[in-house]
């Protein structure tokens, strides 16, 4: 018998503001002798050195996940948010239009939509860039566009050493988006219409310009993991 | 009753297969003088040698087990990145602190806050030099090892109370306080279950102790007194090295670092290192005085069971229970809270100081009337 | 009129004269921001005799990022994302908060399967950030080994948000008029097998910590909280309830779907730091409790009522919503107006700013060592004290 029993709870019912509240009135001390106490304390000390001990000798109970080791099996979830994305379609194009509408969902102004006059619609995307330095990843760029043009992915290994590297062109061309593109049979219109872009550069500060006091990046663009097309879009309101 | 405790002597009788004759390091030394000082100088230069690596070893040793301990009791995996396993993470660690700045706070008293270090340091290897490891393993044996080893391990204090005082801050000034209050107060309980054994064992040298203990181990032999002693010292040591649950003088959450917070580099590692040692050399002198030191594990009557016992070597036997009580001294550390400092007072004032004394006489009575187990043997 | 304003230098002013006959100083002592209690960056100003307190004076502002102010230049849609980064522990309780004060405001329903979903996610992160407060008091107290279980326990819920939510901290998944995402399709089961998991490591902890007998003399009778004092310094949640109030607003002002669930609100009796630990282990119970019942229960429905694109029209007044959190009420309060789509004015009555002067007269007359373990009994989280 200890001198606190923990799973001594009492039940009762009391008012709060007239209104009848079911309580359980958590455990407190009895008075007991102090031989007792001393044995208790004891068995107590004893009881935790028993638990810890368990863990010790059960190596299958560590939890540790050796990271820079277990890439190659890391799971991460679908919807995870670490990095943002313009989805392509089946055949390789970019969905988005340019519409701005993320660009304005985005609590910290960390999209910059720079658009141009297109050849085949009035005008298209020049550049998409997302400053992931400063982003929260609320996802509320995903959520509000109604073209399903954007995606968060699961890539979070983001560690740089220079800030500028931060800073992306998202888009893989400057050009129409699908839409505009599949209404031009002519495959050598579309792709005339499509300017490739790299990841760093463009006008953005920080981002790839020729600042005085700043070195030119000696980083080549980062190369792009292939995206499934088919890869299940993670809810959202697409 | 009789017959219990005729069937405990059983157990505990020990015949003595083998003598064990001691010859420490300075013995040796004294004998070859007048011949050949050379080789007495050899013999000193060598212990001196065999200190400093104890010291390193241990001090890496402890450390790599008690992270590698303390990690598996939390379901961590603990150093697994230098080295298989990590075992050479703290050399890793040893290299980094001894490039780390050195820093001495801007109105520190330099001189004290440079000594201090070297003084916790210094007691704990004065210690290490009395202590039988084996037989022939004893850098000296003094005459008066108990007394020496209580006198050696209060200077330790002196460390603690010059670190936290010549910082100039007032959480290391806090936890130096706190340091000599705790220290000073344990030191008597550890003293009072010191003086169980010396009772029983009729010498103060701690080979003596040791070989005293060849028809068993004074934990046992010593009806219940003993016992009670061993608990009395284990909890007392503990608190004499400042390891949690009575780690007041440095608590991290409450003074930050206690007396070290403004220490770094080398000297930071003075006092962590003397800290390990400290634990190895409270453990080897709990083994050394309730657990038959190098003695090997006997029972009585059980020749073959005792001589398969003794192909093991008394080194080993010492390490062996040595590493032991070091174990469960870093098991208390990572299952306990940590006490606040007047209920540490409270401990040991209210509750291990009575025992200790109504212990202290209790053992005496038993050594007046022989009532422990095969006197005489 | 004359308004006597007490500063922090009247205060620190040394004291007329030493009472001891030893002729002894008191001294101030600077427990943060830069001290392991502080939790992340708290100022404790701490007069003390030897190891006796005197006087805390705690100094908030050092993680002040101006929330309230930056939500005012942000939609409605988006200043939930802001509430993720006050009391980070209880994310999702925030987020339901702000949306639930917007509901109501700009009278938006939300269906059946939506207020379940919130209120078990809401439950599940109680769990979580209770798990994860015993483990800081452990080390609080001097025991490594509680954080590292409790942090345990906080992953392997932080994965059934992972699935769900995507975040781990960052939540922002409880928007106005519905989720950001549907529930993932092993949810219930995922959730399930936590559970189980879980019940076990609870009477772990009883077995580890509750049990031990020094965790028990570094609580017992320390630090006692009356509740008339709790209620007149506005404390809430466990502080309050560990006084014996019986105050939860999920019983006393049901909201989500609390009231189709059975549940009891843990109190204490006396108010000391043992209570307050001991209702926020059986709060961990209820919990679970309250996930079991509705786990297979949730309802068919869409995940939102209101599109994204959509525009919310909040009438113009003040409006104000609270939400019982882990640590006490969340109450938001919002002056809508002058601007079309954003506050004009935003206010969180967060619980653990109030909490927080408790510490001032809970500690006083205690050792230092107890200005811990009374810190670690309010269970503060201190961007959101400073916000």
């Amino acid at each position: 018998m200890a001198r606190v029993k923990l799973t001594d709870t009492r039940k009762e019912t009391r008012t709060l503001a007239g209104r009848p509240v079911p309580v359980v009135v958590t455990p407190r001390f009895a008075r007991r002798g102090r031989l007792a106490v001393f044995a208790d304390a004891l068995a107590s000390l004893l009881a935790g050195m028993r638990l810890t001990f368990g863990y010790l000798v059960r190596p299958s109970t560590v939890v540790t996940r050796q990271y820079p080791e277990n890439r190659a099996t890391l799971k991460l979830p679908a919807r995870f948010r670490a990095r943002l994305r313009l989805t392509l379609d089946e055949h390789g194009y970019q969905r988005c239009t340019a519409c701005r509408l993320c660009e304005r969902a985005c609590p910290n102004a960390s999209i910059r939509i720079l658009t141009r006059p297109g050849a085949l619609s009035k005008h298209e995307l020049d550049r998409y860039i997302w400053r992931m330095d400063s982003c929260v990843f609320c996802n509320a760029c995903v959520q509000s566009c109604p073209f399903g043009a954007l995606e968060m992915t699961a890539e979070f290994e983001h560690a740089v050493f220079d800030r500028r590297l931060l800073i992306f062109t998202l888009n893989r061309y400057a050009g129409p988006p699908a839409s505009v593109l599949l209404k031009e049979p002519d495959e050598a219109k579309r792709a005339a219409a499509m300017e490739p872009r790299d990841p760093y550069g463009g006008p953005v500060p920080l981002n790839g310009t020729d600042l005085p006091y700043l070195k030119a990046l000696a980083v080549a663009p980062r190369p792009d993991p292939v995206r499934h097309a088919a890869a299940p879009a993670p809810g959202g309101q697409a | 009753m009789t017959g219990a405790l005729a069937a405990f002597a059983a157990f505990g009788a020990a015949e003595t297969a083998t003598a064990w004759p001691v010859k420490t390091v300075a013995a040796r030394a004294a004998e070859a003088l007048p011949d050949n000082v050379w080789l007495a100088v050899l013999y000193m230069a060598l212990a001196l040698a065999g200190l400093g690596a104890l010291v390193s070893g241990l001090g890496m040793g402890l450390i790599y087990l008690e992270r590698k301990i303390a990690a598996h009791f939390q379901c961590r995996l603990g150093p697994m990145r230098v080295g298989p396993h990590g075992i050479f993470q703290t050399v890793a660690d040893t290299f980094k602190l001894l490039f780390k700045e050195d820093i001495v706070p801007a109105r520190a008293d330099k001189a004290l806050h440079v000594l201090a270090p070297f003084l916790a340091m210094t007691s704990t290897v004065l210690m290490l030099g009395v202590i039988p490891y084996s037989p022939v393993l004893q850098i000296s044996d003094v005459n008066i090892g108990v007394l020496y080893i209580t006198a050696v391990s209060g200077l330790g204090v002196m460390g603690i109370l010059l670190g936290g005082w010549s910082s100039y801050n007032k959480w290391s000034l806090i936890g130096a306080m706190r340091g000599a209050a705790q220290i000073i107060s344990y030191e008597v309980s550890a003293t009072l279950a010191l003086l169980v054994v010396v009772m029983f064992a009729g010498t103060l040298s701690l080979s003596g102790i040791v070989t005293s203990q060849a028809e068993g181990w004074w934990i046992w032999r010593a009806p219940v007194v003993g016992g009670i002693a061993f608990l009395i010292y284990l909890t007392a040591s503990t608190a004499e090295i400042n390891r949690t649950p009575f780690d007041i003088p440095e608590g991290e959450s409450e003074l930050t670092a206690g007396f070290h917070t403004e220490y770094s580099g080398l000297r930071f590692a003075f006092f962590f290192l003397a800290e390990f040692i400290n634990m190895f050399v409270v453990a080897a002198l709990t083994v050394t005085l309730f657990l038959g030191g190098w003695m090997p594990f006997h029972v009585g009557g059980a020749n073959a069971f005792n001589a398969v016992m003794d192909l093991v070597p008394p080194g080993a036997w010492f390490l062996g229970k040595t590493a032991l009580v070091v174990f469960v001294i870093m098991w208390f550390r990572w299952t306990f809270p940590r006490l606040r400092v007047d209920q540490l007072m409270r401990l040991e004032w209210k509750i291990l100081l009575p025992i200790g004394f109504a212990n202290l006489a209790l053992g005496a009575l038993a050594v007046l009337y022989s009532l422990y187990f095969f006197p005489g043997a | 009129m004359t308004v006597n304003v007490k500063t922090l230098n009247d205060i620190i002013a040394p004291p007329g004269a030493a009472a001891s006959a030893l002729a002894t100083e008191e001294y101030f002592v600077n427990m943060g921001p830069q001290h392991p209690i502080a939790h992340g960056s708290l100022r404790l100003v701490v007069r003390l005799d030897g190891e006796t307190v005197r006087e805390v004076i705690p100094v908030p502002g050092f993680v002040h990022r101006g929330i309230e102010k930056m939500a005012e230049h942000l939609s409605w849609r988006q200043l939930i994302h802001l509430t993720d980064r006050t009391d980070y522990l209880s994310a999702l309780m925030n987020n339901w908060a702000v949306a639930r004060t917007i509901e109501q405001a700009a009278g938006l329903a939300t269906n059946d399967r939506i207020e379940t979903v919130r209120t078990i996610v809401a439950e599940l992160q109680r769990l979580q950030s209770h798990a994860l407060w015993w483990g800081v008091l452990g080390m609080d107290l001097g025991a490594f080994t509680p954080f590292l279980y409790g942090f345990r326990e906080r992953e392997v819920i932080s994965e059934i948000f992972e699935d769900t939510i995507g975040a781990r901290l960052t939540m922002n998944y409880i928007q106005p008029g519905g989720l950001m995402y549907d529930i993932h399709p092993d949810f219930a089961q995922k959730t399930k097998r936590v559970l189980a998991y879980l019940k076990p490591k609870i009477d772990e902890y009883g077995t580890l910590l509750s049990g031990n007998v020094i965790l028990q003399e570094r609580l017992r009778n320390i630090g006692v909280l009356p509740a008339a004092r709790a209620i007149a310094l506005g404390c809430t949640g466990p502080v309050l309830r560990a006084s014996g109030v019986p105050c939860d607003l999920r019983k006393v002002e049901p909201y989500g779907v609390y009231a189709s669930a059975e549940f009891d609100v843990p109190v204490g009796s006396k108010g000391d730091c043992w209570d307050r630990y001991c209702v926020r282990i059986e709060e961990m119970r209820q919990s679970i409790r309250i996930v079991e019942q509705l786990i297979d229960h949730i309802p068919e429905g869409p995940h939102t009522t209101v599109k994204f694109g959509a525009r919310i029209k909040v009438p113009e007044g003040i409006h104000y919503g609270q939400i019982e959190t882990a640590r006490g009420i969340l109450g938001v309060t919002i002056v809508a107006g002058g601007k079309a789509d954003a506050p004009y004015r935003l206010h969180f009555r967060s619980p653990n700013f109030n909490n927080l002067w408790a510490v001032t007269e809970l500690a006083r007359g205690w050792r230092i060592a107890d200005i811990i373990a009374i810190q670690s009994t309010l269970d503060l989280v201190v961007p959101d004290i400073d916000r």
